[in-house]
């Protein structure tokens, strides 16, 4: 007996020492083994092979149904023209309104076309992939193909579950309990730029150790237009996980509401070492107090830049969803950033009406990798003349561009409130003007 | 492992194309939307219609959730409504507004034309007494019209007495002064909106995501 423990020590011991060998030191400084690449390359040829597979198969079927954006075609001409068209067919009623019966059919002709297909619902619901990827949670088609198919799967299911699941758990646990330390450590220092330099070391060191717990491939691009302290940055939000991929590249302020339990820990450490601006729950709904707060940090051109997402919740990257103005309104420059995964390796959004935080962060650790592309867009300022809605929705414009989004008008917090009944009411003011304006007997009966 | 979960051979789409009248892809777009809309489950209650942003602004929505809801809609003989609806039940709502094809005969159309008018009949006659009273009709037009204050009830009633009378005076020629006119039948209708071109305008017109195959991967 006591052999065995003997035995399941030195095997504890030899696993400790090669994850902090071959990957925290590397995260801590910076540099890469290449284990991380020769593993996606593996990665990379397994999935171009499993597709061949199944395209073959699938080659008597033709059901490449390709991830267009629209399922149906619509109709484009506004209310009044659908309606006349609708009424040409009748002769005019000789008394009473405009209104006739086929008025009903536009409405509902309309209705079912948006329960065919909305721009909304469908953002918030995961992407769907052309071909794939050897997950079980993105199966939904697929059948049986082959043997060595399978067994892959198998073998797939077997590496991520038993291998690379605890791997990336102990690592975001060495990650984060660093981060813990560490930055209570630099916080008892007084302040000078050797702490700023020492805090800043500490947070991009261990977001390294958790990106590398994701198995995260980050791409950076124009890093020349990398957000300046005195400044807000700007992304379009996916999932919790956009901060530490912004995080690998640059220190950021952070903002938020202070959370009870193991995050709040982490927050109040974090806060330690160098500013981050968190509210009280109470301190939340007052927006000039919220304003106020991020102007001063803003002003005070030592500290870091803050890290804002507009959005205000997860959307599932296919778009960008409508920006709230108050990060606009306090006229600082905006750094916009756009962050686009690539779904083929695992898919990153958050349904936060559908699974818990937990329940997300073990589907991260067992899916194969997180491919993502980040963009540094140039500074914009808000111009003369445009009000804080304008510059929101021009900034989300650029962000859409450059990610490959698409670039929608709606707000995301529709995933889980209903359209105020304004918008209903503003088309049934429309319809009735249309009946009674047009109509000069009325219906003095 | 190999997981089921939702799978459809092809030959069960056979079982739906048949019943229904859409193809395999639209079937098969339609199941990704059923899924999108009921969150994965397996039926659709009236609380995910209602959350459709772009229906809110429908002002006869609930008329038109209702009448998905509708057991007179599913080509059964059956009466009343769900409470959810499964996707077999879903197309069979959505059939009545499938688009022809090019091979649809003249006959067929026919059929469709009354198909929809009877689901726009069901619409209105929400007593299911084979009538739409003036009481039923008033709603709808009350419905459509601006809750808000921009037109009257009044207005609005008068609009639909209105509107009720030029059916009595087009279907029942004849018909005395004092006479009570029960409402309108399906025959009626039918009769209304016979000028009506309703085969190219109330349809959902499908895109053809048709064979599209990957750049650069020769499947032959």
């Amino acid at each position: 007996m006591e052999d065995f423990w003997a035995a399941a020590l030195s095997v504890l011991k030899t696993w400790l020492y090669l994850i902090v060998g071959l990957i925290m030191i590397p995260a801590m400084f910076g540099f890469s083994l290449g284990i991380s690449e020769t593993y996606m390359n593996i990665l990379v040829k397994t999935l171009e092979w499993a597709t061949l597979k199944i395209q073959k198969a699938n080659i008597k079927e033709r059901f490449q149904a390709s991830p267009s954006n629209s399922l149906i075609q619509r109709e484009d001409g506004s209310m009044e023209k659908e309606l006349e068209e609708l009424r040409r067919t009748r002769p005019k009623p000789p008394v009473g309104g405009d209104f006739t019966l086929s008025d009903c059919f536009y409405f509902t002709h309309r209705g079912i076309e948006s329960i065919v297909e909305d721009e909304v619902t469908q953002r918030f619901s995961s992407e769907e992939l052309v071909s794939w990827n050897l997950l079980t949670r993105t199966n939904i088609d697929f059948q049986y193909i082959s043997l060595r198919l399978t067994l892959v799967y198998g073998l797939g299911i077997f590496v991520r579950y038993c291998i690379l699941a605890p791997l990336r758990i102990t690592l975001a646990t060495i990650g984060l309990t660093w981060l813990v330390i560490g930055t209570s450590a630099v916080g008892l220092l007084p302040n000078s730029w050797v702490k700023s330099w020492l805090s800043e070391w500490v947070h991009v060191m261990c977001y390294r150790i958790c990106a590398r717990g994701l198995s995260a491939t980050i791409r950076y691009h124009n890093r020349e237009n990398k957000p300046k302290k005195g400044g807000i940055c700007v992304a379009n939000h996916t999932s919790p996980i956009d901060i530490v991929i912004l995080c690998n590249d640059g220190c950021y302020a952070m903002v938020g509401q202070i959370h009870g339990g193991l995050l709040g820990v982490i927050q109040r450490a974090m806060v330690r070492s160098c500013p981050h601006v968190w509210f009280e729950r109470a301190e939340m709904k007052d927006r000039h107090l919220v304003t106020k707060r991020l102007m001063d940090h803003v002003n005070d051109k030592t500290k870091l830049p803050i890290l804002i997402f507009p959005e205000g919740t997860c959307v599932n990257n296919t778009s960008v969803m409508m920006f709230k103005k108050g990060s606009f309104e306090i006229g600082a420059t905006i750094y916009p950033v756009a962050i686009k995964y690539d779904p083929k390796f695992g898919d990153a959004f958050w349904n936060s009406s559908k699974y818990s935080m937990v329940n997300y962060l073990l589907r991260m650790m067992t899916s194969w990798a997180l491919d993502c592309n980040v963009w540094y867009l140039p500074a914009m300022h808000q111009q003369d003349g445009e009000d804080a809605v304008q510059f929101a929705n021009r900034v989300k414009s650029a962000i859409a561009h450059k990610g490959g989004l698409l670039d929608l008008q709606w707000d995301g917090g529709l995933k889980r409130a209903k359209v105020k009944e304004t918008f209903k009411e503003q088309q049934q003011k429309k319809y009735s003007s249309m009946v009674v304006g047009d109509d000069s007997s009325g219906s003095s009966d | 492992m190999g997981a089921s979960h939702g799978r459809t051979k092809p030959n069960e789409f056979q079982e739906l194309m048949d019943k229904t009248g859409f193809s395999a892809e639209q079937i098969k777009n339609l199941r990704i939307r059923f899924r999108q809309l009921s969150g994965n489950e397996e039926t659709i209650s009236r609380e995910n219609l209602d959350s459709i942003p772009a229906l809110a602004n429908n002002p006869i929505k609930k008329e038109i959730i209702d009448a998905i809801f509708d057991k007179r809609n599913q080509h059964e003989s059956e009466v009343g409504s769900f409470q959810e609806i499964g996707f077999e039940q879903f197309l069979m709502v959505m059939s009545h507004f499938r688009p022809p094809t090019l091979k649809t005969t003249v006959e067929e159309k026919e059929a469709l034309r009354k198909e929809k008018l009877r689901f726009l009949f069901n619409m209105h006659d929400t007593d299911n007494d084979g009538i739409i009273t003036l009481d039923e009709y008033r709603k709808v037009v009350e419905g459509i019209l601006s809750k808000s204050g921009a037109i009257e009830p009044e207005t609005a009633k008068g609009i639909a007495d209105a509107a009720m009378l030029e059916v009595a005076s087009t279907n029942v020629p004849n018909m005395a002064p004092d006479d009570f006119y029960e409402g309108i039948t399906f025959e009626h209708f039918e009769q209304i909106l016979k000028g009506l071109e309703m085969e190219n305008r109330m349809h959902i017109r499908f895109l053809d995501v048709g064979t599209t195959m990957r750049c650069g991967r020769s499947t032959s």
